[in-house]
């Protein structure tokens, strides 16, 4: 099955808020592509486009195609819960589960149907493994999630979310709570995982993007100001934006685009202790 | 006003609300116990009444122990097993913001606000008109009635606490509200939930108003839902009330009675909130 992301003509509202205007964008198979650009410019919506999350917030709506394996997710027949199980999110905090490591990953599966001990227990394990965590909780299954470090947490979730067997990674700055240690795990693995999985990381720091990604979208105020292999991008961009944004001389317009920023913000309820400058800078 | 000057008041401000609280505490159990030890025998918790036990005869409370216990454990039993979805009804994702959730809240407060002595009152036509008769079923009904608005409301309050993040976690993999309320927020919110229940509880078995008309009083242990039963609160207010002071000794000691029966239940919940609570991140 093609697990490629075809986006036509996207917008997206909160409330009399545009924060998409008509994105149109193939994201292709077992790819990593990033999605750049300053806050507010729409990342994180887009993201939420994919899996449907969207939905969830108060206000927004939405229009468009979004066709994941051929299928339109957003037209309204889909079950949303099927389109979640396919796409993966890695969200920006590690968000464990009040129960222990094993339950954490198990959970999933659980909800799906999986009952036979055997298969969980082999699943668990497999995608502890896959997620790079394995060696270091294998002893400690039933101890509480919550024990865990940070870094520990955050590959935890991708293993809990990896265990419904998603064809499709959505990575919201999966690092961007992170020490820098624990982020060079994440990005280790998720380089590692491209070979089986569509990768789309949603992130601030430029140096991240220039490490990970082989395809770069950049955003800036809802608008897809350019897209690329990502060599292409960085190394020659096309629009004067997105070289701005890229060599860091972008502060300046910064300003102009707070009220947007707090404005989604609000809507996503999201609370964002980043400092806007740092973030573009990083 | 100097800056350490102004530090130093509101330290001692808040030192004085503090010792305001804990000197009223201790003067109540001093008197309690001071009042209420002597008494304590083994006859006292072992025995029902005597015929002459009001005039100073021998005997025990036994029948208000246990009347009580009947009385509390059943109607915070019940009263959980309604509070609990009840108040996970009230989340964002079912009634949430809506007309009715906003009526509900009021409802519950103003009934949360009603004195107990209403209920009874009202616990006493419905036993006319369903034919009851004073009932420990009666007041078990009506015990349930006090208790639901204090933990509907307690419990929703804990529930309100749940980060949003992590239920998106649980959507994210797929889960549906029913997934997502049972194994996430329930579990997150349980050390929450417990030390609702406790309030509920120390309001229901405390309370004498209300069972006066509808549960009764008699020397006799209860054989069914059908007959009266005693309870310690009333045991204080008869015992207080005859002129003997060795009767009105008695009576300190089932408030002790009273007291330690909560003291226990409040430190077997304290140790269960601990429990669930090691789950949970922060």
């Amino acid at each position: 099955m093609e697990n490629n992301i075809r986006i036509e003509n996207i917008n997206a509202f909160y409330g009399d808020c545009q924060v998409l205007k008509n994105i149109t964008l193939n994201i292709p198979e077992k790819q990593i592509t990033a999605i750049i650009g300053p806050s507010g410019c729409g990342k994180s919506t887009m993201l939420r486009c994919f899996n449907r999350l969207i939905d969830l917030v108060e206000a927004a709506t939405y229009n468009g195609n979004i066709f994941i394996g051929g299928m339109n997710i957003l037209s309204k027949s889909v079950d949303v819960n099927d389109v979640r199980r396919k796409v993966g999110l890695l969200p920006q905090k590690p968000t464990p589960f009040p129960m222990s490591i094993y339950d954490n990953v198990a959970y999933g599966l659980k909800i799906h149907g999986t009952k036979d001990k055997n298969i969980l227990n082999e699943k668990v394990e497999h995608y502890l493994r896959v997620a790079g965590l394995w060696e270091e909780v294998k002893d400690r299954l039933k101890s509480p999630a919550s024990k865990l470090s940070i870094g520990q947490q955050q590959r935890l979730c991708l293993a809990r979310g990896l265990a419904v067997e998603p064809d499709i990674i959505l990575c919201d700055e999966p690092t961007s709570a992170l020490d820098p240690v624990s982020a060079q795990h994440i990005e280790q693995q998720l380089i590692k995982l491209k070979k089986d999985y569509t990768i789309v990381i949603v992130t601030h720091n430029i140096h991240q993007a220039m490490r990970t990604a082989d395809y770069v979208a950049h955003l800036y105020l809802g608008e897809l100001v350019e897209y690329g292999p990502a060599k292409e991008v960085f190394e020659n961009p096309k629009d004067e934006r997105t070289k701005a944004y890229i060599d860091g001389t972008f502060l300046s317009d910064l300003n102009t685009n707070t009220e947007i920023v707090s404005k989604g913000k609000r809507f996503l309820k999201h609370p964002d202790k980043r400092q806007i400058s740092a973030g573009v800078i990083a | 006003m100097n800056r350490d000057m102004e530090e130093k008041l509101v330290k001692s401000l808040m030192i004085l609300s503090l010792a305001i609280v804990v000197s009223s505490f201790f003067a109540v159990l001093v008197v309690i116990v001071w009042k209420g030890f002597p008494g304590l025998t083994l006859s006292m918790i072992t025995k029902t009444p005597q015929g002459d036990f009001y005039l100073g005869g021998g005997g025990g409370i036994l029948n208000a122990i246990v009347g009580s216990l009947y009385l509390g454990l059943a109607s915070t039993a019940i009263a959980m097993v309604i509070s609990v979805p009840a108040s996970l009804s009230l989340q964002k994702e079912y009634l949430g913001k809506t007309k009715a959730a906003f009526y509900i809240r009021l409802a519950l407060d103003v009934l949360w606000g009603i004195p107990s002595i209403v209920y009874g009152a009202f616990g006493f036509i419905v036993m006319i008109y369903m034919g009851l008769g004073v009932s420990l079923l009666n007041g078990i009904i009506i015990l349930t009635m006090l208790q639901l608005p204090v933990m509907i409301r307690a419990m929703e309050e804990v529930i309100v606490m749940v980060p949003a993040e992590l239920k998106e976690a649980s959507y994210t993999l797929g889960a549906n509200r029913t997934d997502t309320t049972f194994g996430v927020v329930f579990r997150q919110a349980l050390p929450g939930l417990v030390t609702a229940v406790l309030l509920a509880f120390s309001r229901g078995i405390g309370d004498a108003a209300s069972v006066l008309f509808t549960a009764g009083y008699t020397d006799r242990l209860p054989e069914s839902l059908f007959e009266p039963v005693a309870s310690l609160p009333l045991a204080v207010f008869f015992q207080l009330g005859m002129p003997y002071p060795e009767v009105q000794a008695r009576a300190y000691t089932s408030a002790l009675i009273l007291l330690l029966i909560v003291l226990a239940l409040s430190i077997a919940s304290r140790y269960l909130e601990k429990r669930f609570r090691k789950n949970i991140l922060r």
